[in-house]
């Protein structure tokens, strides 16, 4: 077992026209058993921009803590929201400066940038940037989340269509997933704010 | 090195002291510069932990660049060529990643190995060439960013794992370089790297001519990428090429070569009705709105009528 | 006596390598023990340690094998109540929600399924040959008693080996409802009420709570169904389909078979139907 399974989670982001979505599981386990079904795993980084992390959940907590910390230094010093661009390379580099004793965790960022048009990076652990235009995935069941979003991504979805797509991409794969599920959260950001849906998911 | 001193020392009227303050405060070891450590011995208790209870021992690993990168010397320039796959264990993490770094101007770097390595070995090196043109006045030489590399790796004794194809033109003349994780480097007119080298030199052997002309070299590297594509598991998708012509021009050709594009392909293919997911069709259990904070407005609660 | 099936003997074989014509000594000994094994030196230590079946033993295996539970079966004075999930996992992986893992050995028999799924299905459905030979050979049908015993054998026999089973052997025969437990090390245990598999723990919580022996046919299904629905909340490895079955003088039936999802959501209504009722009731009674 990999230490990044210790507590599950599924993890989504995807583009859409003008929106991105962004959506997890709610499970917590501590291995075999189901400890919470309510654990946040997204977290509103800014207006427009919210950070996904998977991985161990102690570690969750802290760089959830961290990028918070950093990001207000980044408002007091700079006066302005940040862009998910120069997020992602915070990010990164926050990881690398972990190079030899890394966080368990693969964070995914998903943002619209200043003209409104989606950004969505994900990570490795040691802060390896994949930037892709359509979508990224992260957790203990990447596998089940590749091939459901291979199949059902489409481009320029508008926010209900992206929201459905989303949601069952997330909802199916979980299914198939031991260590993550258990209800779920889609976050879909738009121009004129954030819509947070959650779902209705197996309890098993 | 710390990406938080670069922003402060480039903010002109942030206080030394204050700038002192928030780079202690920032992280416990990030202010000086360098990796932090802070989580080595949690992890490697961890690791042992989990040997303990019979379950695999081994930490997570890294995403892969298993590549092919190449380079090779033409008339007065050099051509540098890379494919685009990135790879997660058995998993292809992106299909269209960037392999060839910019360094400077004038040079360029291909890197195979650890993806984040590569990416930040090159960033660091490039960020130091910058300061260092900035204070000679000088053009980069493709020989200072090959001993700055070499350097780098060889502190960390092989552990950076970045295997690098160091290619560029500076007034002595078309310079590449191979650049092992270990620092050791050679000096060749071409040069490949990473899982699928064996089948790029293979090209390259039977290929390589001296003086060739900016377009046969082209060419000739980007049939090397294309034998590293179509024969190595770990490479594949796209054919990027950097050329850096004789003067230290540079011309970049993202994508020179698609032969996996399957968008146009996907695109004749009738979906099935099932893939396009109707709307209301997910059960939701609660739904909130946030808007944007600059669209809320704010007013002046209603004060109280004096009496 | 047939041919004993082992490497070499298959017409599929490339023949590389061949095995001796018959195995060890032990597994000649009962027919229907008889089973190939590996043609290494010490086939026991090759077995445990490249097919190993148990919980979090094959992680680092080549070999992944399906598993992951939970069942349960208690005695009360109606009978024997057997209840179990139908989740069949490789490693963090659902491989399947509808294994059926009550095996019905027979009309009066019946087998539950914990640890290496086709462990438990081969060697349950082997000791279905063993008790109809019996019925033939005795002209009555075999006792529980025996019939776990036979199963328990087959286990000592490959002790070692890495064979990974947890079984319920439960029955009606001359002397009534009878429950037995039989795992791979050998243990057999005759008692009123079991719980295997990884989410056993939260079943027996349940069932530890609720258990009474005097509990109607209609009571012991519902708790039955309750210990399975928990566990399957709490345990990752266990969910989808509960199966019950009920045995009786008359041999067992199948009584229920609905996804515990549903039991969920059930539950959830009348938990908060309760709650409003209550929240009246105070409001009222002030």
């Amino acid at each position: 077992m990999s230490i990044l399974e210790y507590n599950g989670a599924a993890i989504l982001a995807m583009t859409g026209k003008n929106c991105v979505g962004i959506c997890s599981d709610s499970r917590l386990g501590n291995q075999a058993q189901t400890v919470a079904t309510d654990f946040e795993k997204i977290f509103k980084m800014g207006d427009k921009l919210m950070v996904g992390l998977p991985g161990l959940a102690t570690d969750v907590i802290t760089m959830k803590e961290l990028l918070t910390f950093r990001l207000n230094l980044y408002r007091l010093r700079e006066e302005r929201e940040i862009k998910p661009e120069t997020f992602s390379a915070l990010m990164s580099h926050i990881l690398y400066q972990k190079r030899f004793g890394p966080y368990f965790v693969e964070p995914i960022v998903a943002g619209l940038k200043e003209d409104n048009t989606p950004f969505i990076s994900a990570f490795d652990l040691i802060g390896a940037p994949v930037v892709t235009d359509d979508f990224v995935v992260g957790g203990t069941c990447t596998n089940n989340l590749y091939g459901m979003c291979e199949s059902f991504y489409r481009p320029d979805m508008d926010k209900d269509e992206l929201f459905e797509t989303m949601a069952q991409c997330l909802l199916t794969s979980v299914d198939r997933d031991a260590l993550s599920g258990w209800g779920g959260v889609v976050h879909i950001i738009t121009p004129e704010g954030i819509m947070s849906k959650t779902l209705k998911g197996r309890q098993d | 090195m710390s990406e938080l001193s670069n922003v402060a020392g480039a903010g002109q009227s942030v206080p030394a002291d204050l700038r002192e303050e928030v780079l202690s405060a920032s992280t416990t070891n990030a202010g000086g510069g360098g990796f932090d450590f802070e989580n080595h011995h949690r992890n490697a208790r961890i690791a042992a932990e989990l040997a303990k209870s019979g379950k695999e021992g081994t930490l997570p690993r890294a995403k892969l660049t298993g590549t092919t990168i190449c380079g090779c010397i033409y008339k007065g320039g050099v051509v540098l060529g890379a494919d685009t796959r990135a790879t997660g264990g058995t998993e292809v993490v992106d299909k269209n990643c960037e392999k060839i770094h910019y360094l400077a101007p004038n040079i360029y770097c291909c890197g195979a190995g650890t993806a984040a390595d590569t990416e930040k070995t090159t960033e660091m090196i490039s960020g130091q060439l910058d300061l260092l043109r900035l204070s000679t006045g000088t053009q980069s030489r493709v020989v200072t960013a090959c001993t700055m590399l070499k350097r780098m790796l060889f502190r960390y004794q092989g552990y950076v794992s970045a295997a690098l194809v160091l290619g560029g033109v500076d007034v002595t003349g078309p310079h590449l370089y191979n650049i092992y994780p270990h620092g050791s480097s050679d000096k060749l007119p071409y040069l490949t790297m990473g899982s699928g080298s064996l089948a790029a030199m293979s090209v390259f052997e039977t290929g390589f001519k001296e003086d060739m002309e900016e377009a046969e070299a082209v060419e000739l590297v980007k049939q090397a990428i294309m034998a590293g594509v179509f024969n190595d598991l770990g490479s594949g998708s796209n054919v990027d090429v950097t050329v850096i012509r004789p003067g230290g021009e540079t011309a970049i050709f993202r994508g020179l070569e698609k032969p996996n594009e399957v968008s146009e392909l996907r695109k004749t293919v009738e979906r099935p009705a099932a893939i396009k997911v109707p709307k209301g069709a997910t059960e939701i259990l609660a739904s909130k709105f946030q808007p944007l904070s600059s669209l809320v407005t704010v007013e002046d609660a209603p004060q109280p009528m004096e009496i | 006596m047939a041919s004993p099936m082992c490497v070499g003997t298959s017409i599929l074989d490339t023949g590389a390598r061949k095995a001796p014509a018959a195995g060890p000594a032990e597994a000649q000994a009962g027919v229907p023990g008889m089973f190939g094994l590996p043609n290494v030196a010490n086939p026991a230590a090759f077995c445990s340690a490249n097919l190993g079946c148990g919980y979090g033993t094959d992680h680092a295996q080549d070999i992944k094998f399906a598993k992951g539970t939970t069942t349960l079966a208690f005695k009360f004075q109606g009978g024997i109540i057997v209840s179990v999930d139908s989740r069949s996992t490789m490693g963090p992986y659902i491989a399947s929600g509808t294994v059926k893992k009550v095996i019905e050995i027979n009309p009066y028999l019946l087998g539950t399924m914990a640890g290496g799924a086709a462990d438990c299905s081969f060697w349950e459905r082997n000791l279905g040959i063993q008790c109809r030979m019996y019925e033939l050979r005795n002209k009555e049908r075999i006792s529980v008693a025996a019939a776990s015993k036979l199963l328990s054998n087959t286990m000592s026999q490959y002790r070692g080996y890495g064979l990974s089973m947890g079984t319920m052997v439960a029955g009606w025969d001359k002397t009534g409802p009878q429950l037995y437990y039989c795992d791979d090390d050998g243990t057999r245990l005759h008692g009123n009420l079991f719980s295997v598999g990884s989410g056993s723990t939260y079943a027996y919580g349940v069932l530890d709570t609720h258990y009474k022996y005097d509990m109607t046919d209609e009571e012991a299904i519902e708790l039955g169904k309750r210990a399975i629905y928990h566990a399957t909340h709490r345990d990752a490895y266990s969910g989808s389909i509960n199966n019950v079955y009920i045995v009786k003088p008359t041999g067992w039936v199948k009584v229920h078979a609905g996804d515990v999802n549903d039991m969920h959501y059930k539950l959830a209504e009348e938990k908060a139907a309760i709650a409003a009722s209550r929240a009246g009731a105070e409001e009222k009674a002030p």
